[in-house]
């Protein structure tokens, strides 16, 4: 035990109400931000150290954070939650503190990761740098390792515990008038291909170059994974809470039970997923994740439930969010779907995605690093960046194809085949 | 104050061309609730401090929550480690602009601590907020919402400057959700965030707006929907203080526009070369920044480099003439001073540029919102903010809104819906062909800017009097 467990003991063990919650966590990042082909003043060491008190009192919860994590520190936080709690009216949705019975259901996981030391990190760097001016483009991205622990205690007797690491290099190149970008998401480099990453990106940046200005319209599009990642977190974090279907909040609630994605569309939660689940546990209050299918079969399998809902509702909590997204892919890589698409785009990120219309479940958002024109099964050349607005409900039950699961932060998301994807404008470049 | 000096120093003995050092405490309350219960409270206070080294032409940055010396010359060692590595890259020369030496403290002027008042009061209001709304016809949901900030700094640099700073902030927001005509519509009031203390909030009156917005919640649920194709647009201080944010704020942020951001939020359409030239809007645009500006969320005395808050404009008579500079780019513009605008949000966070207080000058001739209106033969009239997306350029945008009406000959004629429009940044500020004059200007804004990778969030005024735009695609949402 270190020194800030042995006073969260001491506070737990004369603890101020019948409900009184621990949660201690430790992040530690080094994260190395880069532009013009040189490491830019965002070249960062932190750590952040933290204590959330939440105390409960006669049905009420009241929470103070801090990052004073001495013995004084802590007992301040209980004080002002407790204090907090008191001046607040009763909750009807209150929950006591999660069990041992509860949390021992949690599925942890030890993933396996080392240091990656200070030489390593701008070492890959300077090695893409070299690789990126003898190609004449120019790079801008991010290298960072977030080594992370959280803690969860309480009066009841759990005591939760979770290490881990997710790292990254995000590496975007660029020509005078176009980007390409890709990442590798790992815990730490072991399986980082220098070679490979740098060169598929120059290669993919050359291609790029000298975009065509296409008219907007509905195409035949096939999705990377981050551009399936980016539009299908927005819809599931806007509509998947059953306590919002229920009450007429989402577009699932006049869709229960009716077809809103292809039969071969299955999304579902896996929280001892050791490539993406970052928590086997909610690092709010210990509560377990849990396995369970989202959509499948073409249809809503299920909602996410906090603790409060699902008890009301005598079903399972899944959390307000699970442990992971992965959504179900083949065996097929991403050329593979390429090569089946005659004539389209492929699209290899979205930005700024926005929702536009919540009842039917329509985003708006742009390409970006990259949309490809599709020849004949082959990528030929880049073209202008488009605006879309589209229903996702549509998306997915016009996905014709399915590729290779790839691992993200979070997610598991294989690149997907589009038709009547609708780009409504196009930008100056 | 000491202990950072003695960092500062302790650094120039280790030849560092410039470093700073920056205790941060970050003590916010947020208050959520749902109907009329309390969805959820949160408080924080988070104290470190963060130090920043340039060596030769690498810049390095480490923190630390501990407040003994031997830690923050830790910190110190590992921020010159990190810079030292950061050189090996470099470019080319970082050139720093002067900036004179200040020893000063900066305090917004508040009556009451805003979070030195029970959290019980703030409850009382948002859930009394709650009741009306619930009140209203249709109506399925209610939600409140308050941001309580203080924000302390201490500030040291290697050229001897020493700054104390201490901000409060208070953001409140209620929001009603009605259901109706197979229809499921929101309805926002957001009194202007503002750099205050917590009289700011007793002087609200929050029912009637409560009873308004649930009834407005129901309308749009009954609305017509909006057709699609070139219309005129009039827009409120609020939905402006978006637009402006999204369109010139952004785009003329300096980094952004040197490729800084590049990998994150992008890059910018407004290049340098265009500056003094460009004809960003009409000849009746002025976009103001403004970082003294009293009560202005970025209105903080003194940036997280040092510099004093100054104000300057952005866009004058129509044409870019300035950006948002630190001391690393000043020189680029061949500019002898930084404009005081470069911020971290947190102790952990390296400062960067950020937009600052940015409004639209007023309209110069008399002009009324009523006379706005009736002046406008057809269009449609939005108020607040909806959905918003914008190219990594800021080029390509495209804007909802929180409620919208017809204006059909020189009237407001009921409400619409699914209204979005879409167009360029530049082609939308040079369809701007009136303004209202200064008695109809609103000030707005916004706390959760994100930028930067790790993103952090920084705090600015907009503001406005509502303004017409010609010509503008609006497109049905649905």
């Amino acid at each position: 035990m270190n020194k800030t467990d042995l006073i969260i003991e001491k506070v737990l063990k004369e603890p101020v109400t019948d409900h009184v919650v621990l949660s201690c966590s430790r992040a530690e990042a080094h994260s190395i931000r880069f532009s013009n082909n040189s490491v830019n003043r965002e070249n960062l060491h932190k750590v952040e150290e933290e204590v959330k008190a939440e105390v409960g009192y006669e049905g009420r919860t009241g929470v103070y954070k801090t990052n004073d994590l001495s013995e004084d520190g802590i007992k301040h936080a209980v004080k002002k939650a407790y204090e907090a709690a008191k001046l607040l009216p009763k909750d009807p949705e209150y929950m006591p503190p999660v069990t041992r019975e509860e949390a021992g259901a949690a599925k942890n996981f030890s993933p396996a990761f080392g240091e990656v030391s200070d030489e390593r990190k701008y070492g890959i760097l300077q090695a893409a740098f070299s690789e990126i001016k003898k190609a004449g483009l120019n790079s801008a991205g991010i290298l960072s390792t977030n080594p992370y622990t959280v803690r969860v205690c309480n009066n009841k007797g759990v005591r939760a515990s979770h290490s881990n690491c997710y790292s990254s290099f995000w590496l975007t190149a660029m020509t005078g008038n176009s980007s390409f970008k890709d990442f590798h998401i790992t815990r730490d480099f072991s399986d980082y291909d220098e070679k490979t990453f740098v060169a598929d990106i120059i290669a993919k940046t050359r291609l790029s170059k000298d975009p065509a200005p296409l008219d907007p319209g509905k195409y035949t599009v096939v999705l990377s994974p981050a551009a399936v990642e980016e539009l299908l977190m927005k819809f599931l974090w806007y509509n998947i809470d059953a306590k919002a279907i229920d009450e007429g909040r989402s577009a699932l609630s006049k869709r229960q039970g009716e077809k809103i994605a292809h039969e071969s569309v299955h999304i579902y939660s896996r929280p001892d997923h050791e490539k993406v689940s970052l928590f086997p546990f909610s690092p709010a209050d210990a509560m377990p994740y849990i396995d369970f299918d989202m959509i499948k079969d073409g249809k809503l399998a299920s909602a996410w439930y906090s603790r409060f809902y699902a008890a009301k509702k005598g079903v399972r909590a899944t959390g307000r969010g699970p442990g992971s997204v992965i959504f179900k892919g083949t065996d097929k890589p991403l050329d593979k779907l390429i090569a089946n698409v005659e004539n389209g785009l492929y699209v290899n990120s979205f930005w700024y995605v926005q929702l536009v219309d919540l009842m039917d479940g329509v985003f708006t958002g742009m390409t970006r690093d990259g949309l490809f024109r599709i020849k004949n099964g082959k990528l030929a050349g880049s073209a202008n960046n488009f605006r879309f607005n589209q229903s996702v409900f549509d998306l997915l039950k016009n996905t014709a194809e399915i590729g290779r699961e790839k691992n993200m932060t979070y997610t598991s998301i294989p690149p997907i085949t589009v038709r009547d994807f609708n780009f409504v404008s196009k930008t100056e470049f | 104050m000491n202990d950072l000096s003695e960092i500062t120093n302790y650094l120039k003995g280790k030849k560092v061309r410039f470093a700073d050092a920056r205790e941060n405490l970050f003590h916010e309350r947020e208050i959520l609730t749902e109907d009329t219960r309390v969805e959820h409270i949160d408080e924080q206070h988070v104290l470190g401090t963060g130090i920043k080294v340039l060596y030769e032409n690498g810049w390095g940055y480490a923190s630390t929550s501990a407040k003994d010396l031997d830690s923050l010359r830790k910190a110190a060692d590992k921020a010159l480690a990190l810079a030292k590595h950061a050189d090996k890259s470099a470019s080319g020369k970082v050139e720093l602009a002067s900036e004179p030496k200040h020893v000063a403290k900066f305090v917004t002027k508040i009556k009451e601590d805003p979070l030195g008042v029970d959290i019980g009061d703030a409850v009382g209001v948002l859930i009394q907020a709650g009741e009306t709304i619930l009140k209203g016809k249709d109506v399925i949901k209610a939600r409140g919402y308050l941001v309580l900030r203080n924000i302390k700094k201490k500030y040291a640099n290697t050229e001897g400057s020493l700054i104390e700073t201490n901000i409060y902030t208070v953001m409140p927001e209620i929001m009603a959700i009605a259901r109706a005509n197979g229809e499921v519509k929101s309805r926002h009031y957001r009194p202007s965030p503002m750099n205050a203390g917590y009289e700011y909030f007793r002087g609200l009156d929050l029912q009637p707006e409560a009873g308004r917005i649930a009834a407005q919640a129901r309308e749009h649920c009954f609305a017509k929907a909006c057709e699609t194709g070139p219309a005129t647009l009039i827009l409120d201080p609020e939905h402006l203080s978006l637009t402006m944010h999204e369109s010139v704020g952004h785009p003329t942020e300096l980094d952004r526009v040197l490729g800084y951001e590049e990998s994150c939020a992008g890059r910018s359409f407004a290049t340098m070369d265009k500056l003094h030239k460009f004809k960003y809007g009409s000849e009746i645009v002025n976009l103001i920044a403004d970082n003294t500006l009293e009560g202005g969320l970025a209105s903080c005395g003194y940036d997280d480099e040092g510099v004093e808050c100054q104000k300057w404009h952005i866009v004058k008579d129509g044409v870019l003439c300035g950006y948002g500079v630190n001391r690393e780019l000043a020189h680029k513009m061949n500019l002898a001073r930084a404009n005081g605008t470069t911020k971290a949000a947190n102790y952990f966070d390296v400062p960067i540029t950020r937009i600052p207080n940015l409004y639209l000058a007023p309209g110069k001739k008399p002009l009324s919102f009523g006379e706005l209106i009736a002046d406008t033969e057809n269009g449609i009239y939005i108020e607040g903010q909806g959905s918003f997306s914008i190219d990594q350029m800021r080029l390509n945008m495209q804007f909802g809104g929180d409620a919208f009406w017809e204006i059909k000959n020189g009237k407001l004629a009921g409400m619409l819906k699914n209204v979005t429009y879409n167009a360029t940044s530049y082609e939308f500020w040079r369809a701007c062909d009136a303004i209202a004059d200064e008695r109809f200007f609103k000030r707005s804004g916004t706390i959760i800017c994100g930028k930067g990778d790790p993103m952090q969030l920084a705090q600015m005024t907009h503001g406005a009097s509502p303004a017409r735009f010609r010509n503008i695609m609006v497109r049905r949402s649905k």
